[in-house]
């Protein structure tokens, strides 16, 4: 059992986001590392085709939502020959069950791959007296 | 192959044909569901144009001097190592699903291509391959006249 992250509901078949009721962008969960330093954790997230300017990160209370706007381009590419891969946005959610400084995280992307370290907050230990 | 059919006469009739395409198919999705495989990485679109072919790979994460690109007539080669990123000592993994390793692509073009003129970009861990059709592969208008 993961205790670190754990994740909430991940899709494993892409989902379809209504968006201007006629255009429909697909949603994919990527795929992600996840690594624990003793000072750290650490997220590598691949959103290929995802510019830095549309990547938004968000942490609430132990909720990390990782969330990546695909841009299309601009001009068509011609008739389609082959395709393995569909572009789209991406999207995914963990819930992460240590203690965290969310407000020290510090983001990268680099190449298509989002790197997110989030530093870990000593827990805090405080001694109650039982009264007598 | 799941089965072999040993007929050649049956050859001739489509229904065997497409079971034979059937059957190739689902052997190697078989395999390939059982043993993995990297050839399917990385994933490709091909699009095309009447001169030119344009190619896009999904690759986050390389670096452009580990992606090796070859042309010839009208087979375009991708070959690359990705590396796995170092840990730090102490590291504790909790999920891994990037890919890494070698990988090897082999895509076959409709037309030969112009080796000198191709193109190749990588940003945001996407390449995109122009791929200019070669002069004489490209389709030409004759007129006939009927007199």
């Amino acid at each position: 059992m993961n205790t670190l992250t754990q994740e909430n509901n991940r899709e494993l078949t892409e989902k379809v986001e209504e968006k201007d009721q006629k255009q429909s962008i697909r949603v994919y969960s990527p795929n992600v590392d996840v690594m624990e330093t003793e000072e750290s954790i650490l997220f590598r997230v691949e959103m290929p085709g995802v510019d830095q300017s549309s990547v938004e990160i968000s942490i609430e209370k132990d909720q990390l939502i990782l969330e990546g706007k695909f841009v299309p381009p601009a001009e068509p590419r011609g008739q389609v020959r082959l395709a393995e891969y569909r572009e789209g946005n991406y999207f995914r959610k963990f819930t992460i069950g240590k203690a965290i400084h969310s407000d020290k995280a510090i983001a990268k992307m680099k190449n298509g791959i989002l790197e997110l370290t989030i530093p870990k907050m000593e827990p805090k230990k405080t001694k109650i007296e039982i009264q007598k | 192959m799941l089965f072999r059919i040993l007929d050649p006469q049956t050859k001739a009739n489509q229904f065997w044909r497409d079971f034979d395409r059937l059957n190739d198919e689902l052997t190697r999705s078989i395999l390939d569901s059982q043993f993995g495989s990297a050839s399917n990485f990385p994933p490709v679109n091909v699009y095309t144009k009447e001169d030119e072919a344009l190619v896009t790979c999904l690759l986050p994460g390389m670096e452009t001097d580990q992606i090796d690109i070859n042309v010839k007539d009208n087979l375009l080669s991708i070959h690359g190592r990705k590396k796995a990123e170092e840990l730090a000592e102490g590291t504790e993994v909790h999920r891994r699903e990037i890919f890494n390793g070698e990988f090897h692509r082999t895509l076959e073009l409709p037309f030969r291509v112009d080796q000198e003129h191709v193109l190749a970009k990588y940003s945001n861990g996407v390449l995109n391959i122009h791929l200019p059709r070669r002069e004489e592969d490209k389709p030409k208008k004759v007129s006939i006249t009927i007199g």
